[in-house]
């Protein structure tokens, strides 16, 4: 049996490998796959106290947003080709015309 | 059956509807109506006047009527629930008030006949609106049964005296006046409209008449019966109720051009002649004497403010009376002689005859409004030249314009048995019997303002005459004054039914003579409710306020005769008339106040009033006025305008923020994840 350290620790690897993605990439299409992995960092933690517990909802629960991941990524592709279509790139921060 | 009563809303909307029609032609501009839209005003105010004389004969016949007609605003506040409402209060006094506001309007629209219509005019449609407007504020404001609905149309009345007054607003003399007089009566209201809202604060009611009236709340707390229902802020209830009343007598001193607001009504001359019988001599100058007729059992509570009323009142007839005996202009003279004939009325109300006040607002209604337009009739006849100096030898040339003026001079003066000798006479015998009776410092003050009025008759008699033998008598001293331009009914159809009733007026109460003779001749005591009135006149019959004003008020008559004093006043009113005959009823006349030197310089400049209220504005108040503006602008609008820079700035750097590109959002999510942690870690007591 694993210890739960273990995973808490991959959980916040990975959380973090996600976060420093989306704060130093300026693709686009790398800002997703970043999203992503924050998103798998807290399903580690899910499934792992689900087994800890041993309570099935954690794991129930990452179903879920294995789901609500897949509906995300369909949403920010199609974000990601307008992008392109309006400014020819995906860089980030080309598209900075939102603003005061 | 439809009764008086339910038609008396007409009363005040028949005017008002002539209003409408005569503003909706003056804004097509086109002459739509013939005569200029008098005919509307005439038919208005003759429906009134039949409608007013329906409702003294149901008055008479003792019944009355007090009903609100609309509520426009209710709240509560300090525990007092408030209505604000318009009403109808139908009691003898204001049955015959309502007779004499409405029959003066009626006789003066037909007189503006003569006076507007037929020397050639323009903007007729634009003073028949005002004529309109004016009689249906004032005929409201007579019918109001409380003190707000009052005041509403106080107001009203004053700005159809200001529109009236400017109607000749191309010269450059009435627009001044026009704006004098509003600035002036404006003055006085201010404070009426404090003494409003303390009435409000005190009673939470403001109506005039019934038993939850504040008159009658007033006088049951000054009884020890009602004590924790009203509120006196911290003074003493008597005190405090002197210093309301005293509030509420400021727009009656402004309106009713009581000494030191007196100044006002002598440049309202400046407007047209119908206009100053109608509004600075009959009724509207009479708002202010009928208000504290009407809310008589309040002032009866207070000494002091019954005091101040009959010394002001007193020192007014004769002030006013001294002024108008220098002057040179007809209706200068009359303008004096008015307010100075309001201060008879306030000395009747502070000596607590509130019979004989009322009595002389019904006889000087009457007289002032003839001379006015007798003045009127002999500015026709003068081409506009109100100079009495150029007239003279009237008498042949307009013999109905002369014996409906005598009429009205003879009462004026107070000479037997005309209207004005009653009802000055009574006022007078009023303020010596309680003068006399009472204790004290009021009864001192009651018997210098007689001494006032007393001395006041003298001059009244001899400005009156003097006006009447310049006028009428010697030789014309000019040519308009020998060829004359005639006059046609309608200027002489008013004249002679004020005339007739100027000379019999007097008779609805001779007290003189009903001493002397044992016979009942003081019908208008009846009509004002003597002892034993009951349901609603119970507490506003003249009985009541005496009573009122004995047991509280401290006013108590001593025995003298009625009939003394009648002869004092009537010989000394003939002696000042007598003098102006000496004088000046000669075929050559000379100016005699020319002798009198520095005195006459003073008099004829109103003993400096005006250049001492110009004073004080130019040197006083407009320094205050500086530095309030000062503040305003600096510290109140500087808060405002602090508070709105801050924001301005601080937006300005914040929006800087939003930069667009998203990678940014995305650190400052991070930070602020990052200080939650922190602050829950610092918090929870993790390290």
């Amino acid at each position: 049996m694993v210890p739960a350290e273990w995973y808490v620790i991959l959980s916040a690897a990975v959380f973090c490998i996600g976060l420093v993605g989306i704060l130093t990439r300026k693709n686009a299409l790398l800002f997703l796959m970043s999203v992503e992995l924050m998103l798998n960092a807290a399903n580690i933690n899910f499934v792992a106290f689900s087994q800890v517990w041993g309570n099935v909802t954690g794991q129930t629960f990452g179903l879920f947003v294995q789901a609500l991941a897949a509906a995300e990524v369909a949403v920010g592709i199609g974000i990601i080709l307008v992008l392109y279509r309006n400014f020819k790139d995906i860089d980030v921060t080309s598209a900075a015309t939102m603003r005061w | 059956m439809a009764g008086a009563f339910d038609f008396a809303p007409a009363i005040v909307l028949l005017p008002f509807v002539s209003f409408l029609i005569a503003v909706g032609v003056a804004l097509t501009g086109r002459d739509l109506l013939p005569k200029g839209g008098a005919l509307p005003g005439i038919a208005a105010t003759g429906g009134s006047l039949l409608l007013s004389a329906w409702v003294a004969l149901t008055v008479a016949g003792g019944e009355y009527y007090d009903e609100t007609i609309y509520t426009w605003a209710t709240g509560a506040s300090a525990g007092h629930e408030f209505e604000l409402t318009f009403g109808l209060l139908l009691d003898p006094l204001a049955a015959m008030m309502l007779v004499i506001v409405s029959l003066v309007a009626f006789l003066v629209h037909v007189f503006s006949l003569g006076y507007m219509n037929d020397e050639g005019e323009t903007g007729l449609p634009r003073y028949y609106a005002g004529l309109g407007l004016f009689s249906a504020s004032m005929l409201g404001f007579v019918v109001a049964d409380n003190l707000l609905q009052a005041f509403v149309f106080f107001e009203l009345v004053g700005l159809c005296s200001w529109l009236l007054i400017g109607f000749w607003f191309r010269e450059e003399g009435p627009p001044s006046a026009a704006k004098k007089a509003f600035l002036v009566t404006r003055f006085g209201d201010y404070f009426f409209l404090v003494g409003v809202v303390a009435v409000f604060a005190t009673f939470g009611t403001a109506a005039f008449a019934g038993p939850e009236s504040f008159p009658v709340l007033a006088e049951e707390v000054l009884a020890g019966e009602a004590g924790g229902e009203v509120a006196t802020f911290g003074f003493g209830a008597e005190t405090w109720f002197t210093i309301v009343g005293l509030l509420i007598l400021g727009g009656v001193i402004g309106k009713s051009a009581q000494f030191p607001l007196h100044t006002w009504l002598p440049d309202a001359m400046e407007g047209p002649t119908p206009v100053s019988a109608l509004i600075h001599a009959a009724t509207m100058v009479a708002a202010g004497v009928y208000l504290v007729a009407r809310m008589y059992g309040f002032y009866a509570l207070s000494p002091t403010a019954l005091a101040i009323i009959a010394l002001v009142g007193g020192l007014t007839a004769l002030l006013a009376a001294t002024m108008g005996v220098v002057k040179r202009e007809i209706k200068q003279v009359l303008a004096y002689s008015t307010i100075s004939q309001y201060g008879y009325m306030m000395l009747g109300l502070g000596a607590g005859g509130y019979v004989a006040a009322t009595f002389h607002l019904l006889t000087h209604a009457f007289f002032k409004a003839l001379l006015f337009l007798g003045a009127g009739s002999v500015i026709i006849a003068m081409h506009h030249n109100e100079d009495m100096w150029d007239m003279g030898g009237l008498r042949e040339r307009m013999p109905i314009t002369y014996y409906t003026f005598l009429s009205g001079s003879l009462a004026l003066a107070g000479i037997v048995p005309f209207a004005g000798f009653w009802s000055k006479d009574e006022v007078l015998y009023e303020a010596l019997i309680h003068g006399l009776g009472s204790e004290g410092g009021l009864g001192t003050v009651l018997l210098l303002a007689y001494a006032f009025g007393l001395l006041a008759v003298f001059f009244t008699g001899f400005y009156t005459f003097r006006m009447v033998f310049l006028t009428f008598h010697g030789e014309p001293r000019t040519e308009t004054a020998r060829d004359p331009h005639g006059v046609r009914w309608n200027v002489k159809f008013p004249l002679v039914v004020l005339g007739v009733l100027a000379a019999v007026t007097g008779f609805v109460n001779m007290k003189p003579v009903e001493d002397l003779t044992g016979v009942k001749l003081t019908f208008l005591h009846k009509w004002l409710g003597e002892e034993g009135a009951s349901g609603l006149l119970a507490n506003l019959s003249a009985h009541h306020y005496a009573e009122v004003a004995h047991d509280f008020g401290g006013i108590t008559a001593a025995e003298v005769g009625s009939l003394g004093p009648a002869v004092v006043s009537l010989a000394i009113a003939l002696a000042g008339a007598g003098l102006a005959w000496r004088l000046y009823d000669v075929p050559e006349p000379v100016e005699h106040t020319e002798r009198l030197g520095a005195v006459r310089d003073v008099l004829f400049n109103n003993y400096y009033q005006d250049e001492y209220q110009v004073w004080l504005a130019e040197s006083v108040v407009r320094p205050i006025a500086g530095v309030a503006d000062r503040f305003d602008q600096g510290v109140v609008d500087g808060v405002v305008d602090g508070v709105s820079s801050v924001s301005l700035v601080s937006g300005d750097r914040l929006r800087r923020l939003q930069t667009g590109i998203v990678s940014n959002y995305a650190v400052l999510l991070t930070l602020g994840l990052t200080a939650l942690l922190l602050a829950f870690a610092l918090m929870g007591g993790w390290f």
